[in-house]
């Protein structure tokens, strides 16, 4: 085994150049997206494409940039300079408004691995500002980008460039963000190579790779905790016309190994709920990620003795054309709920009751006026009671963690009046632990627009655990201009006038245990 | 001449350092966390003119939520304003995230009915009928202090006014956003004023205490400078990094001695670590956080990290060694202290020779050697775990140094690493070499170098004021003007508040490319100065690029008043102890000599005690004392 004090202080090293990426991406990101919410990540990978280290942003990037790095292998050989822009989901994508950017890094001409990013950009084009539509297939969701050369040998391609800022309605935004990811990669690559002309790169190779074999034993060693057995869980997102559609996984634990099979899980739909293979991965490795030391390097020793069995052409594994833009956000998050559920039968005493399971996405916008605009945000609900603490009230859970925009700074910017932000409550479901409350959102539309809501966990509230109550499920609510109010479906789309507003009530997390005879 | 006594509160210690004439005594003594008054007071002879201080104790009140019991006043809809924050999980990989309680909890929240825009119009008026139910519902509430903070005040803050003016009218104690921290984000803002609230019976009583005995006092805020009781009472969130900006501003002194500008600042104790950069002056910034709680506040940019001597060594299930963040703490303390059976930093060195049984904070405490090397034997063969430890420790304190460096745009080689606490001097040689630093420099006297850093700070007040206007705006200049002219005069009269003179007035802008939210501090010579060019030379050296032809936005104008610099101290040697015994270190024939007793040069391996510290000087380097007492080392490696 390597020398344990070298490996401690190679995974400082090479985990700071990641994370150091994502500061500067944070601070010099120009919409409220990047610069508020943080909705991005940030990689490096060694030469074979292998994740070294990811930082902690994002977990729905973390199985599915990995993935990025192996379809752009189909662009090599690389040259210096060279960076690549992707946001297809059937080709190292996500959903449509991650962008992801890749480069190249090189010392004295040879080639040392690659830094990448992704960013969740407020537009990308599509039937709605915001893109994030009720929508049936990819093509309404937006501009496609496969991979692409963006820059050529440290040379911008404008013309693809143009094409893009062409097709979305906040261009102006979206190149300041673009040159933010830019910097961060070129943060990233001079970091890296500081590092060689220091080690030599032999030598930074190695310690790479003895940092997968480390998280790997990590890895293989949690699992060894959990005891040997089938475990199986179901629950159900919300389809067209009342339907709920199965998300089913049987968690097999055998040894130092873990496979998660999700046979018998629904079929893809003619909708934006499906996932994509990575989106699923990511969900996965999220859990187990969970079971592991906080400073474990997220790279690609986790996953080695992780398998995934997902059938094709699912809910859980969409195939093109499909549309996938609520599969990252709403469908990555039941993945979570159900894997959490068969891991709870194994380890009782650590896996907490669901927590809201929606992401509750947001978005509003317009390009009819002079200044066209676009926003986007997720907003939380509650999380589950645990065994040891009861839920939290209002707080990203599980496949995201960003940021709110300051109600200052979206009043500043937008169109728009924020009526109302605070706990929802009651709404967490009861148990010896109760879960956490959701939260209450009002928003009023200073001029005509259109506003989307997509959200999963309308009907059935999230599940509570070892005989706590459910939470309480969601509830969206347009108010005309008189205060009369009308319910709506999780998910919408609406053209509103001025003084319209619209009501987000997220969900309460699940209770757990059963609750005593006095409250 | 008047005499000084400076003195720094920190978790274990009390450090008094007396300024009397050019004569300068040091000692400590412990702290008494339950009356922190009796321990500065009990180092009050009666013959000090006047007492300068920092203090740990604003930062203790908020970690142990010890203050007053506090309700928050706002904008009906956002109530839960403290609760919900800004909605993320402090790890990213947790099933059951549970935050850190505020100082308010949901029901300690007034909702008022009101509402100013974006643009700071009144959108719903706010009624004499909401006021008295505001007035009724806060009598009623028991608090003893209330913290109003309403949207969009930092445009307009009439509302918060009636509000503040009926409550105080009615006997309340109020303390009012758009006076605390007239700035944008409304969570940041309702959470510093909550805090402030929140703080300001606590400190002030203390600070009253004090100032009863001890009229001539002076307290030491975040942003390195003096202020008076009564201005740092109504600013408490403004005195949580008093002590380490103490241990800066001692750092900067300390150097200037001999002759010094760029330095990194290297305090390292017992459980952490703090450091920072200067060059010429500090860096600054305009937020922090302290047990998950945010507060705005102007503060000397130090980054702190969790390890230090009594940090625990481990390997963990995937066979990597990890120092820190656990502790053995005070209690059981590091293996060698006789209780801990854990290794820690503290046993590492005393394994390897660097640290010596003969000698520990005078002699006070003995250490055991062999319980170090069972502890440590519990990782592997005992020196060469203890050489590892030492390895990770300085790769974790490296990682804080390019932090403050790299991260911003430094070349650490350009800088001379200042090492002081407990803990730095044994480890600044090769923490320096592991991040190209040439030259250190250990002050005589290291461990109380915070309280010489309090004790010679001179009166700092700042004040900043919202501008947000693009610079191609055409209203800039004249508001940039009006603004200095403002921010001036009051800092003016702040100073004669006090009873002192302005020596130097600073100036600096929150900048930022249009369409960014996070702004950069740009020190700039005037506000008429060139402030594009300053903030794009400023943002190419932080994030390696500028764009030129992106509008520039200033947020703020920043005045920084400083009085006048009082002379830096010389400290006389005082032998009582001298020692000069050969060692042996990992092997090597060493020498150990006490810091009194120093030979016109030494060459490493070479260990030198003194009362607070001990100083380890690896083979490569040698050291010299210079004119003004500092022992300055330098790698001269001949091979």
């Amino acid at each position: 085994m390597s020398n344990p004090a070298q490996l401690s202080i190679w995974n400082l090293l090479l985990s700071s150049i990641a994370d150091e990426m994502g500061i500067a991406l944070w601070r010099t990101g120009h919409s409220p997206n990047i610069r508020e919410r943080k909705d991005f990540s940030c990689a490096l990978f060694d030469i074979e494409g292998g994740l070294v280290a990811q930082a902690a942003h994002i977990p729905v990037h973390l199985g599915a940039m990995p993935e990025a790095i192996k379809v752009i292998s189909r662009l090599a050989p690389w040259d210096e300079g060279d960076i690549v822009i992707l946001n297809d989901p059937y080709l190292g994508g996500t959903h449509l408004p991650d962008i992801t950017l890749v480069s190249p890094v090189f010392s004295k001409g040879t080639m040392l691995g690659f830094v990448a990013n992704r960013a969740h950009h407020a537009d990308i084009g599509g039937m709605s500002a915001g893109s994030m539509p009720v929508a049936s297939e990819l093509y309404q969701e937006g501009l496609i980008i496969p991979p692409l050369r963006l820059y050529k040998k440290g040379v911008r391609n404008q013309e693809v460039l143009e094409l893009l800022l062409r097709n979305v309605r906040t261009p102006n935004e979206r190149i300041g963000d673009l040159e933010a990811q830019i910097g961060a990669l070129a943060i990233g690559a001079k970091r890296l190579q500081d590092l060689v002309t220091k080690h030599d790169s032999t030598k930074v190779a190695f310690w790479m790779s003895e940092l997968k074999n480390y998280a790997e034993r990590l890895t293989r060693s949690a699992i060894s905790e959990i005891p040997d057995g089938i475990y199986e869980a179901v629950d159900h997102m919300e389809g067209k016309e009342n339907v709920l559609l199965p998300i089913c996984v049987k968690t097999t634990v055998k040894g130092d190994t873990i496979t998660f099979d999700f046979t018998g899980t629904a079929k893809q739909q003619e909708a934006s709920i499906n996932a994509v293979a990575a989106v699923t991965r990511s969900a996965v490795l999220y859990c187990i990620r969970c079971l592991l030391p906080q400073d474990t390097p997220s790279n690609e020793g986790v996953s080695r003795p992780i398998e995934t069995i997902i059938p094709e052409e699912s809910l859980v594994n969409a195939t093109a054309q499909h549309a996938v833009s609520a599969g990252n956000v709403e469908t990555s998050q039941r993945i979570t709920d159900v894997i959490l559920r068969s891991l709870s039968i194994a380890l009782p005493n650590i896996i907490p009751a669901s927590s809201a399971g929606t992401m509750s996405n947001f978005t509003f916008g317009s390009a009819s006026g002079n200044q066209p605009f676009a926003y986007y945000e997720t907003i939380p609900g509650g999380s589950g009671g645990g065994p040891n603490s009861p839920g939290e009230n209002g707080i990203q859970t599980h496949m995201t963690n960003t940021l709110n925009t300051p109600t200052e700074a979206i009043e500043t910017e937008f169109p728009v009046r924020v009526r109302n932000f605070s706990v929802r409550s009651s709404s967490g479901g009861l148990g010896e632990q109760q879960g956490g409350n959701g939260l209450v959102r009002e928003i009023e539309f200073l001029t005509n627009m259109v506003a989307s809501i997509v959200g999963d966990r309308r009907k059935k509230g999230a599940l509570g655990l070892r005989g706590g109550s459910d939470g309480i499920p969601a509830q969206n609510t347009y108010i005309d201009p008189d205060g009369e109010e009308t319910k709506l479906e999780g998910s919408v789309q609406l053209s509103v006038q001025k003084g319209d507003r619209l009501r987000i009530e997220t969900p309460g997390g699940g209770g757990w245990g059963k609750k005593g005879e006095i409250d | 001449m008047k005499k000084t006594l400076a003195v720094d509160i920190g978790g274990t210690f009390t450090d008094f350092v007396e300024f009397n004439d050019g004569v300068v005594r040091a000692w400590k003594a412990l702290s008494t966390p339950q009356q922190p008054a009796q321990a500065v007071l009990s180092g009050l002879s009666g013959s000090s003119n006047q007492l300068v201080h920092g203090s740990t104790i604003a930062t203790n009140a908020i970690l142990e939520r010890k203050g007053a019991k506090t309700v928050l006043i706002t904008t009906a809809g956002f109530q839960d304003l403290l609760q919900i924050r800004r909605q993320e999980r402090e790890k990213c990989y947790d099933l059951t995230p549970n935050r850190t309680p505020h100082v308010t909890s949901r029901d300690e929240a007034i909702a008022v009915n009101e509402r100013i825009d974006a643009h700071g119009r009144i959108i719903t008026p706010l009624t004499e009928k909401e006021i008295s139910r505001v007035q009724k519902l806060a009598l009623q509430s028991g608090a003893e202090t209330f913290a109003i903070c309403f949207l969009f005040s930092f445009l307009n803050n009439v509302h918060e006014s009636q509000i503040a003016r009926a409550l105080r009218a009615a006997g309340l104690h109020v303390v009012v956003s758009s006076e605390v921290s007239p700035e944008y984000r409304e969570y940041e803002r309702a959470s510093t004023t909550a805090l402030n609230a929140f703080l300001q019976p606590t400190i002030r009583s203390y600070l009253d205490e004090l100032s009863e005995k001890q009229p001539d006092l002076r307290i030491m805020h975040s942003a390195g400078g003096l202020t008076s009781a009564e201005l740092a009472s109504e600013r408490p969130v403004s005195l949580v990094m008093s002590g380490p900006a103490g241990g800066v501003l001692g750092a900067i002194k300390t150097a200037q001695a001999s002759k010094l500008s760029k330095i990194i600042t290297f305090d390292m104790g017992g459980t952490s670590t703090d450091v920072a950069l200067c060059d010429g002056s500090p860096n600054f910034r305009n937020t922090a956080e302290i047990d998950g709680l945010t507060l705005q506040t102007s503060l000397i940019d130090i980054i702190t990290v969790g390890a230090g001597g009594g940090s625990l060594a481990k390997i963990d299930d995937g066979g990597a060694l990890t120092v820190g963040p656990e502790s053995a703490g005070a209690h059981p303390g590091p293996a060698c202290y006789g209780t801990g059976t854990e290794a820690t930093v503290t046993d590492a060195n005393l394994v390897l020779g660097r640290l010596r049984t003969e000698q520990l904070l005078g002699g006070k405490i003995e250490l055991n050697l062999e319980r170090s090397r069972t502890a440590l034997g519990n990782i592997g063969e005992p020196s060469s775990s203890a050489k590892s430890v030492i390895e990770v420790t300085n790769a974790t304190m490296a990682k804080a140094i390019r932090k403050v460096s790299v991260e911003r745009g430094y070349e650490p080689e350009d800088f001379s690493l200042v090492a002081f606490g407990g803990a730095g001097p044994l480890h600044a040689c090769e923490l320096a070499q592991e991040v190209g630093i040439k030259k250190v420099l250990i002050p005589s006297k290291p461990g109380v170098l915070s309280a010489i850093g309090i004790g010679t700070a001179t009166e700092v007040i700042e004040r900043s004021e919202t501008i947000l206007l693009a610079l191609s705006d055409p209203k800039i200049k004249e508001r940039l003007v009006q603004t200095s002219k403002k921010l001036e005069s009051q800092i003016q009269d702040d100073f004669s508040s006090i009873g002192e003179k302005i020596n130097l007035i600073k100036w600096s802008v929150d900048a930022r490319y249009k369409g960014q939210a996070h702004e950069l501090r740009t020190p700039i010579l005037s506000p008429s100065d060139d402030l594009a060019s300053s903030f794009h030379k400023l943002h190419e050296k932080e994030y390696g690029f500028a764009n030129h032809k992106r509008e520039v936005q200033i947020v703020a104008l920043r005045c920084r008043g400083e009085g006048k610099n009082p002379h830096i101290p010389v400290f006389e040697n005082s032998t009582n102890n001298s020692l000069n015994l050969s060692i042996e270190i990992e092997g090597t024939p060493s020498r150990l000599y006490s810091r009194d007793n120093l030979p016109k040069k030494v060459q490493g391996p070479v260990v030198i005690t003194q009362s607070d510290t001990t100083i380890f000087i690896p083979p490569g380097w040698q050291g010299r004392e210079d004119d003004s007492g500092n022992l300055i080392l330098e790698y001269k490696n001949s091979e």
